[in-house]
């Protein structure tokens, strides 16, 4: 597929979408028939559970018996909940370096990789940084944990050679959620550098030749062209890297349960302690539902954002 | 051609200097680890620099993997568990994606409003009344229990949806005069002319749940039933020190298979993934 094909599509879209015209006759038949199966595992699989959350938040549930209504308990108890805004404050931190790292380097990478060069040789760079993203992160986690190893890794070792003292990278509160950071934006950076790739693709060649004409240098053929061209690219994947970077499970899981203390664990992390290890479920719905609204909020900002700054072509 | 000017070869070189750097990063990590699973002990294992010496190496690790762990059942349920999400999502949003791009019937927007709505609840969320719900329902500890919840995708509708928007309207229009229905104008015209885009979404999926921890970890409580990703931190977890070998062979044996997949599809996942940003 070309990108032209793909760009074609925003026009149309404009026209087909909004305020759909009139109903058509056997239209409504057709699309029950396309839409029942997604409908019911809809129905069943999201819009259940999500009621269930806020239902459930309102419970003092456990495992062994049906639970008792206990009206605003939980999210009273999210007040007091000393740790939670660590948590939140831990999940943040390492949600919003890891963006800033995919986002950044990310871009850097991907204009790296437009000079001219061999096939074969962009090739494998390509290849290289996208491979970590379709390994598990389980996988790529537990390979990072003997990498990281505060006496025997691989990492200290190369410091070592730079004549760096060791750092307790997966010990200490400090370099617990740096590791975090460094694993996840290692494996997941490559979707990124795609993204920016095709983005960069697509901003017709013709523009960046006449400013070469023009006489403007690379710094400057950057920002007032490929920038503002590629802003949709940037926005679309600081949206996508913010979702899922607040969802980190599998690292800090693996690497370092959270700790020490907190200063690793994620909001999806304590959510599954509370249910599945306290078998808290009322009190962890109340957490699933701040987490569902940072999500929103965080969205909405977004989104508020790029009306100011995102250039359409 | 432009003469070459000194500051041009330098920062050519830079360029490819900060690429190989990138690209070794990324490499290293993985034939350590590879190096690794054919260590004799822990010594050997994490020694540094690390050699290739034959004399040091041993094959041994990787029959204590599957002696240690039913290895190649979490290998089938993980494509058991991928495969059907996969399939049953191209299905279901494949339609679906079609019904949003082209039919017009009542209620649309307001449905289409609300899949929209659903992105922003990720499973995480709903991840303990889903639990409730497939424990009722006596799923919990099958791979029912990480099938259903895959199955509906709001990104892949939106995905396919915008895809189908491209097509060129005359196409159906054409098929209409022919007498045909909408189900064999759409698997008739639309969905041949869709290859790529479902390519895209099934690959996207795909991975997505191959490498999914939380579920499994909620969901399946027996050892026989659980997917890879959870399969090798039990693995990991069984020897903490003494063999370490044998984890990184059981790492290693499942990133071989993915890296052998991904070097032959690389071209279609490289666009696919690619290209996921371009259509939303």
């Amino acid at each position: 597929m070309t990108s032209s094909t793909i760009r074609s599509g925003a026009g149309d879209h404009a026209v087909a979408d909004p305020g759909s015209p009139a109903p058509r006759r056997g239209d409504g038949l057709a699309a029950l028939a396309f839409l029942t199966p997604s409908i019911i595992t809809f129905l069943v699989f999201v819009l259940a559970p999500t009621v269930g959350v806020l239902v459930l938040s309102f419970y003092n549930w456990n495992l062994l018996s049906d639970g008792t209504f206990t009206g605003f308990d939980n999210f009273v108890r999210l007040l007091h909940d000393g740790r939670l805004l660590g948590v939140y404050g831990s999940t943040a931190y390492m949600a919003l370096v890891i963006l800033a790292v995919n986002v950044a380097l990310g871009l850097l990478l991907a204009v790296l990789l437009e000079t001219r060069m061999p096939r074969w040789l962009r090739g494998l760079f390509r290849l290289s940084f996208l491979f970590p993203f379709v390994v598990s992160a389980s996988a790529v986690a537990l390979i990072w944990r003997f990498l990281l190893n505060k006496d025997l890794g691989l990492v200290n070792y190369l410091l070592g050679l730079l004549g760096a003292d060791r750092i307790d990278w997966l010990g200490s509160s400090a370099f617990a959620p740096v590791s975090v950071i460094v694993v996840n934006s290692w494996k997941t950076i490559g979707f990124s550098i795609l993204v920016y790739i095709a983005g960069l693709q697509s901003i017709p060649k013709e523009l960046r030749e006449a400013a070469i004409v023009d006489g403007a240098g690379a710094w400057t053929r950057f920002w007032r062209i490929t920038f503002p061209l590629l802003s949709p690219t940037v926005f679309f994947l600081v949206v996508i890297n913010t979702i899922n970077s607040f969802q980190i499970f599998a690292e800090p899981r693996v690497l370092t349960q959270g700790g020490p203390g907190d200063s690793s664990r994620t909001i999806v992390e304590y959510l599954y302690d509370r249910a599945f290890g306290d078998f808290d479920l009322g009190y962890a719905s109340a957490i699933g539902i701040t987490f569902a609204m940072v999500l929103v909020l965080l969205t909405a900002i977004q989104f508020w954002f790029s009306r100011r700054w995102t250039f359409y072509s | 051609m432009r003469a070459i000017r000194p500051g041009h070869v330098a920062s050519r070189a830079a360029t490819f200097v900060i690429l190989a750097i990138a690209a070794l990063a990324i490499a290293a990590p993985f034939l350590w680890i590879f190096r690794g699973a054919f260590s004799g002990s822990d010594a050997e294992l994490y020694r540094l620099p690390p050699t290739l010496q034959a004399k040091n190496l041993t094959t041994a690790n990787f029959g204590l993997v599957t002696e240690q762990v039913p290895y190649f059942r979490f290998f089938l349920n993980s494509i058991i568990v991928s495969g059907s999400i996969t399939i049953a999502q191209l299905i279901t949003c494949s339609t679906a994606g079609y019904a949003f791009a082209r039919l017009r019937f009542r209620g649309k927007s307001a449905l289409f409003a609300v899949v929209i709505g659903s992105l922003m609840i990720p499973i995480q969320v709903t991840i303990v009344p889903l639990f409730l719900v497939m424990s009722k329902i006596g799923l919990t500890n099958t791979l029912w229990a990480l099938i259903f919840p895959g199955i509906f995708s709001a990104f892949g509708i939106f995905l396919l949806r915008q895809h189908f928007l491209t097509l060129p309207l005359e196409l159906e229009e054409a098929a209409k005069i022919d007498g045909a229905g909408r189900l064999r104008t759409f698997a008739g015209i639309i969905l041949p002319l869709s290859g790529p885009s479902i390519a895209t979404l099934g690959i996207i999926c795909f991975t997505y749940w191959w490498n999914d921890l939380l579920l499994p970890l909620v969901m399946i409580s027996d050892t026989d039933r659980q997917t890879l990703p959870v399969g090798l931190v039990l693995l990991a977890g069984r020897f903490s020190t003494g063999s370490l070998g044998t984890i990184a062979a059981g790492i290693t044996m499942a990133i071989i298979p993915v890296l052998v997949v991904f070097v032959f599809a690389q071209r279609y996942i490289v666009q696919s993934i690619a290209s996921s940003g371009l259509k939303l």
